[in-house]
């Protein structure tokens, strides 16, 4: 049974150490040294099979998994001297300040996006029929209703109120499109006769 | 690595004895072969630096330092660094405050992340942009959102004791006060939090095998310790009692959500025979989805699949897996998840 998934990986197996002072209280125990301290029964069988007979035995799997629970290999604790805390925290606020870096940088490309959508929008929001800007007041969309119309009527903004209708929006994204990225591309890139429906 | 080392290491212990007792010190601007590459490689070296100044040098004492230090009651915190954080927060007036949790000394402090999982990747190149432009609503500009009015209700009457009282929550049982939806900007794009298994096993009641077996699958899956949990009331159809252990739970955050899911949606579900998709049904508004796998599905994470005779087959347990997320509705969360990879089917709850 091969249960070592549940050691975790960071920590390596150690044997167990023997002390001397044990090794010597067990030769002092049997004088004969060549006999060893702990005989195996002359049974072939396992204790747990002979167990099992009796009638209320326990799986062994269930046992090791027990065993496994109860008896977790975590590693100790961090202990530093005092030098090894001060550049352990060095090396910790440069992280801390490189994840900051980071997650700025992609705050500010997610700025960008949204401040040229805006842009666009309230650019398609005075635009005219004939490519025209026009005045605020002639534009619909004023307030959080973006269908409102204004006085020159349907003929200003209509892309606008089109896209902000968000129709076919929710619960668009299709399976085959959302896929985890990969190191390399897949040996057909793009499925061309790929359709909706 | 021991034994090609020796050599080195006795030449040391035997050159130890030769070493001049005083060793004349060596000048800062030793000057090499590479020295003049090394220039050229880099502008600014830190072997470079100017000594200190004459001054400096005749005016250190570090053994009348060190006295001094000891007689000053100055002494610097033992080798050992044995600062502990408090172990019970105790209010912001107390004199012993806990370090932030970003600092390592906290009880608090997480190490990592350790690794850039791909969904994570996905997430900030594709996934964070694609819903940022599906989402957007455009407000003119100086537009200014109404005053949203005291959701939650007064206390009327004449008692005296409805001063200063905590406003009241919604009316009706089960109610409660619904997050509001802030229009989407780039600061709240919807993403991932946490993750929780949850797998009920009320036959842990009789036998507590079932529990052990449930919980050490739950963490060969996710990664992380599981929790028990009694039953909180007696339920006959269910058959709980109260105070037993019914069910364990792990919940991932972080590196580890994102594996779980990566983990999910590319290797456990498609493998998954006829499986229609996340129920359009889940959903409790905020933000968060729930779908259950059965024990023949739990049975295909490879973790379990690798050595599945470690466990018994009847006491693999189902499960129900909750995903947690930012979004402040149905909508936006599902959206996050379509866009993952999870497919939704039937009657959509928005």
């Amino acid at each position: 049974m091969n249960l070592s998934i549940f050691r975790p990986v960071l920590r390596p197996f150690k044997p167990q150490i023997v002390r001397p002072s044990s090794v010597f209280q067990r030769i002092a125990q049997c004088p004969q040294a060549r006999i060893p301290a702990y005989t195996s029964p002359f049974s072939s069988t396992s204790r747990m099979q002979k167990r099992s007979k009796k009638g209320g035995g326990q799986d062994p799997r269930i046992t090791s998994i027990r065993y496994h629970l109860s008896h977790p290999l975590t590693p100790r604790p961090l202990h530093f001297s005092r030098n090894r805390h001060l550049r352990h925290w060095t090396i910790h606020r440069a992280w801390m300040l490189f994840l900051r870096k980071r997650r700025w940088a992609e705050e500010r490309d997610l700025e960008r996006q949204y401040m040229s959508m805006r842009a666009a929008c309230e650019h398609l929001r005075l635009l005219d029929q004939n490519g025209n800007r026009v005045s605020e007041q002639e534009a619909g969309g004023q307030g959080p209703d973006a269908g409102r119309l204004g006085m020159r009527g349907r003929e200003v903004g209509r892309l606008y109120r089109s896209a902000m209708l968000k129709r076919g929006v929710w619960g668009s994204v299709p399976v085959e499109y959302a896929r985890v990225q990969t190191d390399f591309p897949g040996r057909e890139g793009w499925n061309h006769a790929w359709t909706r429906n | 690595m021991a034994l090609r080392e020796l050599p080195f290491r006795t030449a040391a212990a035997l050159c130890k004895d030769t070493r001049p007792a005083v060793r004349v010190a060596e000048p800062l601007f030793r000057r090499n072969a590479s020295s003049e590459a090394a220039r050229e490689v880099e502008s600014s070296s830190s072997l470079e630096v100017p000594p200190p100044s004459e001054e400096l040098v005749k005016g250190y004492d570090p053994l009348a330092r060190s006295r001094l230090r000891r007689r000053g009651n100055k002494e610097l915190p033992p080798s050992r660094y044995q600062y502990r954080s408090p172990k019970y927060y105790r209010g912001p007036l107390h004199p012993h405050q806990p370090p932030p949790e970003s600092d390592p000394s906290s009880r608090l402090f997480q190490p990592g992340p350790f690794s850039l999982p791909r969904l994570e990747q996905t997430y900030q190149s594709t996934i964070a942009a694609d819903l940022l432009t599906l989402t957007y609503q455009h407000y003119p500009p100086g537009y200014r959102a109404p005053k949203t009015d005291q959701r939650l209700r007064q206390w009327t009457g004449d008692s005296p004791y409805y001063k200063n009282r905590p406003l009241r929550p919604p009316r009706g049982k089960g109610e409660v006060l619904r997050l509001l939806n802030e229009p989407r900007t780039f600061r709240n794009i919807p993403k991932i939090t946490k993750v929780t298994l949850h797998s009920m096993v009320p036959e842990a009641q009789e036998n507590s095998a079932h529990m052990h077996v449930a919980g050490m699958i739950l963490q060969a899956i996710t990664n992380v310790r599981a929790v028990s949990h009694k039953a909180r009331h007696n339920v006959v159809g269910w058959g709980l009692r109260q105070g037993r252990y019914v069910s364990v739970t792990s919940t991932m955050e972080r590196e580890d959500a994102q594996d779980f899911l990566a983990k999910l949606i590319d290797v456990v579900l498609p493998k998954i025979k006829e499986w229609k998709g996340v129920p359009g049904s889940s959903g409790d508004g905020h933000g968060n989805m729930s779908f259950g796998l059965t024990p023949d599905q739990l049975a295909l994470f490879p973790e379990i699949e690798v050595n599945y005779d470690a466990y018994p087959p009847k006491m693999i347990p189902g499960c129900h897996i909750t995903i947690e997320t930012d979004a402040t509705s149905n909508k936006d969360a599902r959206l996050l998840l379509q866009a993952i990879g999870l497919p939704f089917y039937g009657k959509l709850n928005d």
